[in-house]
Order: C-alpha cells, then structure tokens, then sequence
C-alpha cells in the first residue's frame, strides 16, 4: 500500500477540502525517495504532487499541512512567488518544510543555505534516508502544522471572548448611563468602586473622587450619621439597603434622594457585591412637604372659622330676644362669612383688594336703586382683616336696612377709606369711614348687641386700631383708624 | 379694660390674639359675673398682670404671636403669681400635657362654656 496515497490533484488545479492535512510533494520526476516513502506497515498519509513553485505557492495560500521537496526544486521557477505567498501568511501560520538535500547536508553554499532559510521554517535532511525516518518527519511537520491549527481556534475564540466580553460592557455602561437614577457598585466591604455618569452629572465631582468611603461626604451634614448606620447595618446583615437622604447638587443645594442597594451573592451565600441606585425624589418630596404644610394650614383655618362660627352663634343667643330673630341672625351672619371665603378663594386667600371686598359684603344690601357710594384706593387687605371687615359691613348694612339710611327711600351710605401721612418718617394712617344720611332720626341703643361689638370691638382688633360708632342723630357714623400694616399683618 | 361688676372675687384675664374669639370668651365670663380683663398678647397680658393684682384666673389661648406663646405666659405666670388659676383653651388636638405648668385646666376650643364656668365658679368660691 502506498502510505502517501495517490495524489488527489490535477495538475495546476487547486485542491480539495484535505489540503490542510496533506503533505505536498515536489521531486523531480522518478526521483527515488518518493518509493522510498512506501511502508505498508504505516497509514495513509495524504498527499499533493505538485509539479512547480506556483503550484506550490497556490497551495501555501491555502494552507497546506506540509511540503516535502528536493534542495535542488527551489531553485525553479516562481520561488519568489513561493516566497511572497509564505510571507502573506497569517501570524499563526507557519507551513514546516522537509527539503531533502542535494548530497550531503554538510558543507553548504551560502546561497542554498539562505534559499533553504528563506522558507523559515525548514528541516534538512539528507537525500539518502530510511523510509520511517522520512516518515517520521513528515508525520511530526503534520503534527505540528496541527498544533498551529489548534493554537488558531484558541485564539480565535479568546478574541471572540474578548470581543463578548467589550460588547457586554458597552451595553452595561449604555444601560447604566442612559437610566435617569444614578447607580453604583461596592465591594462586600461597603467600599465604592463604580458609579455611572448620572452620578458624576448630578454631584458635579471629579471622576473617582467619591470612591471608597468619600460619597459619605456628600450627603446633608445632619444625615451623614444616619446614613451610616443603615448602611453599616445592611452591610453586617446582608439585609437590602434604604433610605431617604439630602444629596449634594451640582449647584451647591440639597436634593433628597432616595438610595436603595440589593448584596450580589455566590451560589452558596456569601455577598460578592452591593449594586445601588440613588433616585432624585426633591420634586415629590417637596409636594408632599408642602402638601403637609396645606393640610396643617387648612387644618388650622377650618378650626378657627368654627371657633368663629361658635362665637357668633353663641353671641347672637346670648343678646336675642326670641328665637325667631336669632335664627335669621345667625343665618344672615354666617352667610356674609361664606361670602368672605369665597372672595378669598378667588384671590391667592391670603390676600384680596378692599375694593372687591366692600363690594361684595354690601351686595346682598343693595337694592335696584344704588344708595352706596364708595371710594377708596386700591388697596391690598389680609384674610383676617378682610373676613372681619366683611363681617363689620354686614352688620352695618343690616342695621342701615332696619333702624338706619336704608329703611327709608332717600337714604345713603356713602363707605370711603383713604391713607394718611404719606410724607417722610411719618406712619401711614389707614383710615375707614361708614356715614348714613337721609334716614331716620337715630338713637342710641339701650344695649348693645353682637353686631355693635363687632363693629366697635373686633373690628379694630383685627386691623389693631381704633373704631368710634357715633349715634348721630342726622345719621350713624363709624370711623376706623389703624395703622397701614394693620391691613395685612 | 375693666368692666365693673357688683361681684367679688378673682377677676378674669382673658389672652386671645383673634378678637372676635376673645369677645365670645368675655361674654361668657362677664355672662358668669366675672370682672374681666383682656389682652390680644401675652406682652399685653403680662403687662396687665402686673398691674392688677385682682387678677386670679388667667384663661388664655395657645397659639399666639409675640415673644411668647400661651404655653410660655402660663409658665410665667406659674413663676410670678403662683396662686393665680390658669386655663389654657387650645385649637390642638394632642397638646403636649408635659409642656403644661403644674395645675392648669385644659380645654378645647370651640369653649365648651358650660364645663369652663363651672370650674371657674369652684376656683372662685375656693379662693374666697
């Protein structure tokens, strides 16, 4: 049996899928090593006959497993082909030559021994050699050809490896560093070694800078401490991380945060890492401040108009003289002060114009002929002063309809306020006048009801200052004088 | 202000900064036959304490602006005139009792009427 099978090329043509395993031969014709290379014992080794060096160059683009040729065969046509094709090889190819020397292997010529280094990687053996000696060496060159085959798959893979492993990392940092929460990463020891660009956006510290244990630094001094001991105690328990915190802006203020940090762990436990995100909550921490602040201020407002309520419902019994009038009283009296309130809601509540106020507390008074007259600047008025004047108007337009101006059909009202003392270092004088004409003659009341203390009492205190009611007999006056603040302190 | 009244014994301070608040509260008492005195501030109030040693009772509210709330005039009414009487009327649900001076009577507001001048009746028969 021939252990270099029969040649499986054409002449001139390339060839098969084997050629990375086959030896390919190039000997004169009738060259009697090529006989010598029969072993029956031995197993087939595949085998390329070519026939020149551009043959052969062809084959070493296609990566040939080896080449067995004579000294004497280098010396053709196409050797710098030959040459070039060797060169163009990739880095892990390196196709081993056997060259069987022209005579014997000692005592070269400089130029066949540089033509023989020129193929890089070429043993020389004498032309005269044992079958498995030749065998032998072409066996091991194909081994070895093998060997650069298998390092190649190697490694192509570790590239690969290392191409996953760039591709992986660069999805990671797109994930972490597209999410609107910062992220960071510690060591089981609570130490920090990784945050995302939302961080460093956020706090507008040097890159690395909060590494370790420097983040502490950049919370609110007043929660440093407590943000310490949640975090020593996730880290002691493995237990999950959270809390509400004031972070350091970029612009040098507090923002709250809430910071959540799950441990990574092994298959049997043990922590290999925390992972933790911070998200900015100011916005929704803030609402729900002032949301508190509102309820507590509705709160407190609520319970005063029913304390006020109280005090006018138990006054106005306390003062009737049947049932019958304090029910219409009482009614008429919380009216004007749902009045009031709905004034102020039209305004910002804690401010309205005195104007829009007047008006709307002598509305319900005024019949189709207008008797008012009214003047007065506009003016600012606080929702303490401006329920009070509401309530002092309504008492006053209720007694002008019964007893006073309004009762009769030439009467008036003429309401003004005006402020004094505009000039330099003196206060500013706010002043308020009610003055009846064309009514009845009016007499001073034997007693005084909750209306008159209201008008004369409660209305100066809230605007601190001083209310005279004159029982004129030509027509009721009342004049306020406080000072400007007055209106809305 | 003073309002005469035929009847003897301890008169009344009433400290509430809302007037229309503090005129119910003075109507009750002088309903009740106190002499009332009244004040907006407990700088006021203070000022009216010193100068009215007939004062025995101190009703005030807790929630007042100026230099000291109605928790701060109780206890200094509790340091400088020890045996006055002192009520304290708080629009808060859950008042701290331990910010309170010893011996005060808390109630809420709106005023249950009756309870209060009930307790003031006994204050006032007890200190003649």
């Amino acid at each position: 049996m021939n252990v270099l099978s029969a040649p499986s090329t054409v002449q001139g043509g390339l060839p098969g899928g084997d050629v990375l395993t086959s030896v390919a031969i190039l000997m004169p014709p009738g060259d009697a090593t090529a006989a010598s290379l029969r072993d029956p014992e031995q197993e087939n080794i595949a085998s390329i006959e070519v026939t020149s060096l551009d043959h052969l160059a062809d084959l070493v683009d296609h990566r040939i497993g080896a080449v067995l040729i004579t000294e004497e065969a280098l010396w053709g046509v196409g050797f710098d082909r030959l040459k070039q094709a060797l060169a163009a090889q990739p880095l892990w190819s390196d196709v081993p030559f056997i060259v069987l020397a022209d005579g014997t292997t000692g005592d070269r010529s400089e130029a066949a021994s540089e033509r023989t280094d020129d193929l890089g990687n070429a043993v020389l053996l004498p032309r005269v050699l044992r079958a498995e000696e030749l065998l032998r060496s072409v066996r091991s060159a194909l081994k070895a050809r093998g060997r650069q085959h298998d390092a190649r798959a190697r490694m192509e893979e570790l590239q690969n490896r290392e191409r996953q492993v760039a591709e992986s990392e660069a999805q990671f940092q797109a994930i972490a560093n597209s999410v609107d929460q910062m992220i960071w990463s510690t060591t089981p020891d609570g130490l920090h070694d990784y945050y995302n660009t939302r961080w460093y956006e956020f706090t507008g510290v040097p890159e690395g800078s909060t590494d370790g244990e420097a983040w502490n630094g950049m919370f609110h001094p007043d929660d440093q401490e407590r943000a310490w001991k949640i975090w020593r105690h996730s880290l002691s328990t493995g237990e999950p991380y959270e809390i509400e915190y004031r972070l350091r802006h970029r612009s040098g203020r507090y923002h709250w945060v809430l910071g959540r940090a799950l441990p990574m762990r092994s298959a049997d436990g043990t922590i290999l890492r925390w992972y933790g995100t911070c998200t900015d909550i100011h916005e929704i921490k803030i609402a729900e401040e002032q949301r508190q602040l509102m309820l507590a201020e509705m709160n407190h407002r609520v319970k005063n108009t029913l304390a006020m309520v109280h005090s006018v419902v138990s006054q106005t019994l306390r003062h009737a003289s049947n049932l019958d009038d304090a029910r219409a009283a009482i009614q008429s009296r919380i009216g004007s002060m749902s009045q009031a309130h709905d004034r102020l809601i039209h305004s910002s509540w804690l401010e309205a114009r005195i104007g829009d106020i007047v008006e709307t507390a002598i509305a319900p008074h005024r019949p189709e002929v207008d008797r008012f007259v009214i003047e007065g600047p506009d003016l600012p008025i606080g929702s303490k002063q401006a329920l009070a004047l509401t309530m002092a108007l309504h008492e006053l337009a209720t007694n002008a309809a019964k007893y006073g101006a309004l009762s009769s059909d030439e009467g008036k009202v003429r309401i003004g306020w005006s402020v004094d003392g505009e000039g330099e270092g003196e206060e500013e004088v706010f002043h308020f006048t009610w003055v009846e004409e064309g009514g009845p003659e009016v007499r001073e009341p034997s007693s005084r009801g909750f209306g008159s203390k209201m008008i004369e009492k409660a209305l100066a205190g809230y605007f601190q200052g001083a209310a005279d009611l004159a029982y004129d007999p030509g027509g009721l006056r009342f004049h306020m004088t406080a000072p400007l603040e007055g209106l809305t302190t | 202000m003073m309002r005469t009244e035929t009847r003897e014994g301890p008169a009344v301070l009433v400290v509430e900064d809302e007037p229309l608040i503090r005129m119910e509260a003075i109507d009750m008492m002088e309903e009740a036959g106190f002499r009332v005195f009244d004040a907006g501030s407990a700088d006021q109030a203070v000022a009216l304490m010193e100068r009215h040693k007939e004062i025995g009772i101190l009703f005030t509210d807790v929630d007042m602006p100026g230099s000291m709330n109605g928790l701060g005039l109780a206890a200094h009414v509790r340091t400088h005139w020890p045996r006055v009487f002192i009520v304290i009327a708080s629009g808060v649900i859950n008042i701290d009792k331990a910010a309170l001076p010893e011996g005060c009577s808390v109630y809420p507001k709106p005023y249950p009427t009756n309870q209060i001048l009930a307790e003031l009746r006994r204050v006032a028969c007890a200190s003649e």
